[in-house]
């Protein structure tokens, strides 16, 4: 009984005298270099230390036995050592590997402009495809002011490297959009139909992209829609040109958008001169749904629909016989609908489906006969995709479009129907985290042309420094003839080869990029006297810039993009090989803004320069040789932010082409050649007046 | 002489069980306490990181406390704070971010956890407003989510009228705003009662700073 009390009391002294065990070291880099504030923690106890500005540490601990110490620090890998405490003290050298940091990682960028918040490799932000001065809000017209894009103002669509508006197609979310764009007046580029503030995220590929995308000859632009909204909020848009109300809806793990807009032109058009004389200015309904819902902490479902309703009629000059304008109406409607579902399958495998379809109808008179057009799309897709090692992955899906289109001219009608199917497969293969390889490829078959294709796509990636890379791609694209063709006669499949070298520095706040490119043309659609066939073929060539600089100029940024560009091709009736209208040699953009703080308002200017295009006068014995004066145009953008009835409000303007540069397109001439009408901007200047309302949130959210 | 042995061992016994209750939940409010004597003590962002690391450590040895993470994420906060590299700040706020999360893991419905995350957010977007606008949304809901849990929590309101203070008039901000929110924030702070001796307590020196400022 007396021992137990002395055993005791001993264990306590003990307990106190023991003899402390001091650790002491240095934390290095792999290198040699000192590394601070790294932390030393001896495991499951509070015992440690932070190294000092020259990687030393030194404490002491009173444990006893064999323990784990382990040690970390900011951007290196975290390690440990098992240390014996039963000794007085212990000198460690510790070495530390730098950990892999992603935003120093190589990227897959050849050919890519990636805009999103916050996302690696973004050069824009939504809110700058959103607000450039001159594009009014439009994706596609914001993209015109990205080197590798044509500026088009008489026709709908991104001209890319010499490619045509039908080599760039559009994706939502990874489904193939097949109208992107809103009725077409003659001679008139029309807005994309979709809003830009659906979308977080664009990438903009000039070529060179993902064996995930297909039909595609020249471009692909993929856009990425938004995620849940934070809060329940009604948005009122008022422009001078239409009104536009939505309302979201925020629910725990869902959200639900109910939206719809009136546009008309009328008012503007009485005010600002037109090249057309309008009978009925265009006119626009539209509304649209949308739900989604955070399946679980990694899975979303998302389902979009919209439908709209545009009616336009006018007289255009006739230049064969001035006294009888020709008329033409069109009344447009559209549905569209997509909808995904993503979720990671463990900790490995993430799965992609989507399903769309959009349907375009248009009707009207063209001089005095009616026509009728109906496109329609289906698009079904599913992707797997493996991650492996720590920044790898390998993908690989399949998908099908029902594709086709019907079409009358009075009493004539045609029409083609096309199931594309698609295999495709990829990996990204970090070798290190400075080298990545691309290795894709993709299957096609279409049952309308009958025929097979197999397009190989690889793309590499090096790191030059801590700030610059390297990057290379070779592709090969292959797309179905337009439909305007297809419905004539079965083809076949139109293809372009892309090879592209591109150096990159991006610093933070600033980016600079220049690309070279050379792409050939094989099989493209030829108009022969009484036929089509696929004997057409072209290059295109060419250098391109940017510089983004949001550093120097407090609360402002710009860029610059140039392009050059040389291109010839034989295709459609082209009678030679020659540059085609669409391809301007020269095309420069600056794109500035500025927030000033005193009057809450933000400004915007957009300069943009192309030297001229080439236009077909049919007195000229050499096709395609003769060239517009350049382009210039000056667009300003003004948004001031206030409250109006205590609600977050945007007075907008924008003003394009403010100075009145004279700009030509092109020229129309008379089927006997002796007059020719000048090609116009659909009026000189173009402005937009309005306000831009957000209700239930202190903050600007759209 | 058989009396003061059973007193002895009686004191012994007294002595041990005493010393053992120190070892269980002692420890932890004193490894705590100490932590925050350093905070107190700390002036540049090397010193802040040095508390960080100091959390980290007892986090790691107490995985079932949420204290710890959330002190650890105010030292990478405050680290952030101290340093004009951005990149840094960046980096800073990303591993404050990742320890509050685990906070609120550990304690979930914390009003004091969605306060600081609210702060941290906000500040990430601070670092490059034009192209981060997503992280004000996510700022104001988790400090909406803040107050609905405790209304009466004084650091919401300080949080809330600092976000005000440093945001542009123009997106809704400014001193004239922030100045009702942080006259709010030193009333609460002033009948605050923190839950334990080592609950947070930071933020009325800095309420009253920024007060006069706006004055």
């Amino acid at each position: 009984m007396k021992l137990l009390p002395l055993t005791l009391l001993l264990t306590l002294i003990c307990a106190i005298t023991h003899a402390q065990t001091k650790i002491s070291g240095t934390v290095l880099s792999v290198k040699g270099t000192p590394v601070a504030n790294a932390n030393i923690t001896l495991k499951n106890t509070y015992d440690g230390t932070s190294t000092d500005s020259t990687g030393r540490f030194e404490f002491s601990t009173t444990e006893t036995g064999r323990y784990i110490l382990q040690f970390s620090a900011l951007n290196f890998e975290t390690d440990s050592v098992q240390v014996d405490l039963n000794q007085k003290s212990i000198i460690l050298d510790l070495k530390v590997k730098p950990s892999v940091n992603l935003l120093e990682t190589v990227s897959i960028s050849a050919g890519y402009f990636i805009t999103g918040d916050g996302k690696k490799g973004a050069v824009l932000t939504a809110l700058d495809i959103a607000t450039t001065a001159g594009t009014n809000a439009d994706v596609f017209a914001a993209l015109q002011t990205l080197p590798g894009a044509q500026t088009s103002f008489s026709e709908s669509g991104l001209f890319v490297r010499g490619g045509s508006a039908a080599e760039t197609k559009t994706y939502f979310d990874g489904m193939l959009l097949k109208s992107p764009f809103n009725a077409t007046v003659p001679d008139q580029a029309s807005r994309g139909r979709l809003s830009a503030f659906l979308f977080k995220g664009t990438s903009f590929a000039a070529g060179g992209y993902s064996a995930q995308y297909g039909q595609a000859l020249s471009s692909a632009l993929m856009l990425e829609s938004t995620d849940l909204p934070e809060k329940t909020t009604t948005g009122i848009s008022a422009l001078s040109v239409g009104v536009g109300v939505d309302q979201n809806i925020r629910f725990k793990n869902s959200a639900l958008s109910i939206g719809g807009s009136y546009y008309n032109l009328s008012p503007t058009y009485g005010i600002l001169k037109q090249q057309h004389t309008y009978v009925k200015a265009p006119e626009q309904f539209s509304g649209s749904i949308q739900y989604k819902h955070k399946t679980s902490a990694t899975g979303m479902f998302k389902i979009y629909g919209t439908y709209g309703e545009t009616k336009i009629s006018l007289y255009q000059d006739n230049i064969d016989t001035p006294a009888l304008p020709k008329f033409f109406s069109n009344n447009n409607n559209n549905i569209y609908i997509n909808s995904t579902y993503k979720e990671y399958l463990g900790n490995h495998w993430k799965l992609d489906a989507g399903f769309s379809y959009d349907r375009s109808a248009d009707e009207g008179l063209q001089s005095a006969a009616h026509y009728t057009r109906t496109d329609k799309l289906t698009n079904g897709k599913t992707t797997l995709t493996y991650y492996f090692g720590k920044l790898s992955n390998f993908k690989f899906g399949a998908e099908t479009f029902n594709t086709g289109r019907t079409e009358s001219l009075d009493d004539l009608a045609r029409g083609y129907r096309d199931q594309v199917s698609a295999v495709f497969a990829e990996t990204d293969l970090f070798l290190t985290s400075k080298l990545v390889l691309r290795l894709g490829t993709r299957g096609e078959y279409s049952s309308y042309l009958k025929k097979y294709n197999l397009a190989p796509r690889t793309s590499l990636g090096l790191k030059t420094g801590l700030r610059s890379q390297l990057s290379f791609a070779y592709g090969r694209f292959y797309q179905n003839p337009e439909d305007e063709y297809l419905v004539m006669k079965r083809l076949n499949f139109e293809i372009a080869d892309h090879y592209i070298l591109t150096y990159e520095i991006n610093r933070p706040g600033q980016n600079f990029r220049i690309e070279g490119y050379y792409k050939a043309y094989t099989q493209l659609t030829k108009i022969q006297p009484d036929n089509l066939d696929n004997s057409g073929s072209g290059y295109a060539r060419g250098v391109e810039l940017f510089w983004k600089d949001k550093k120097t100029i407090k609360n402002g940024d710009y860029y610059i993009s140039y392009s050059f560009l040389d291109t010839k091709r034989d295709f459609r009736d082209f009678p030679t090989l020659a540059t085609p209208s669409f391809a301007a040699k020269h095309t420069a953009s600056v794109a500035y803004k500025q927030f000033i703080e005193g009057i809450q308002t933000q400004v915007g200017a957009t300069y943009t320069f192309a030297s001229g295009r080439p236009y077909v006068n049919p007195n000229n014995p050499v096709y395609l040789s003769d060239r517009t004066k350049s382009f210039n145009s000056l667009s300003l953008t003004l948004s001031h932010l206030t409250h109006l009835f205590k609600q977050f409000t945007v007075l907008y303007l924008n003003a394009n082409n403010v100075t009145g540069f004279n700009n030509v397109y092109g020229y129309a001439y008379s089927n006997d050649g002796l007059s020719r009408r000048a090609i116009l901007p659909s009026s000189k200047r173009n402005l937009i007046v309005g306000m831009l309302m957000t209700i239930g949130d202190s903050t600007f959210v759209r | 002489m058989k009396q003061l042995t059973k007193s002895f061992i009686l004191m012994l016994m007294f002595f041990s069980l005493n010393s053992f209750a120190q070892n269980s939940d002692g420890k932890f409010q004193t490894g705590v306490k100490k932590g925050l004597e350093i905070l107190k003590s700390s002036r540049v962002s090397d010193d802040f990181l040095k508390v960080s690391n100091y959390f980290e450590r007892i986090a790691q040895a107490e995985p079932k406390e949420w204290l710890p993470p959330y002190y650890a994420a105010y030292g990478e906060l405050l680290a952030g704070l101290t340093i004009s590299d951005k990149a840094l700040q960046d980096q800073y706020f990303d591993k404050a971010l990742l320890a509050i999360d685990q906070a609120n893991n550990l304690s979930a419905e914390n009003s004091e956890i969605f306060a600081l995350k609210g702060y941290i957010q906000f500040m990430k977007m601070s670092i490059d407003p034009q192209a981060r606008l997503s992280f004000m949304s996510a700022a104001a809901a988790s400090l909406g989510k803040a107050k609905a849990l405790d209304p009466d929590n004084p650091r919401i309101y300080l949080i809330n009228g600092q976000n005000t203070f440093y945001t542009p008039e123009a997106f809704g901000g400014g001193k004239a705003k922030a100045k009702p929110i942080l006259e709010n924030a030193v009333t609460k702070f002033a009948i605050f009662k923190p839950s334990s001796t080592i609950a947070p307590t930071w933020g009325s020196d800095r309420a009253e700073e920024l007060l006069a400022q706006c004055n």
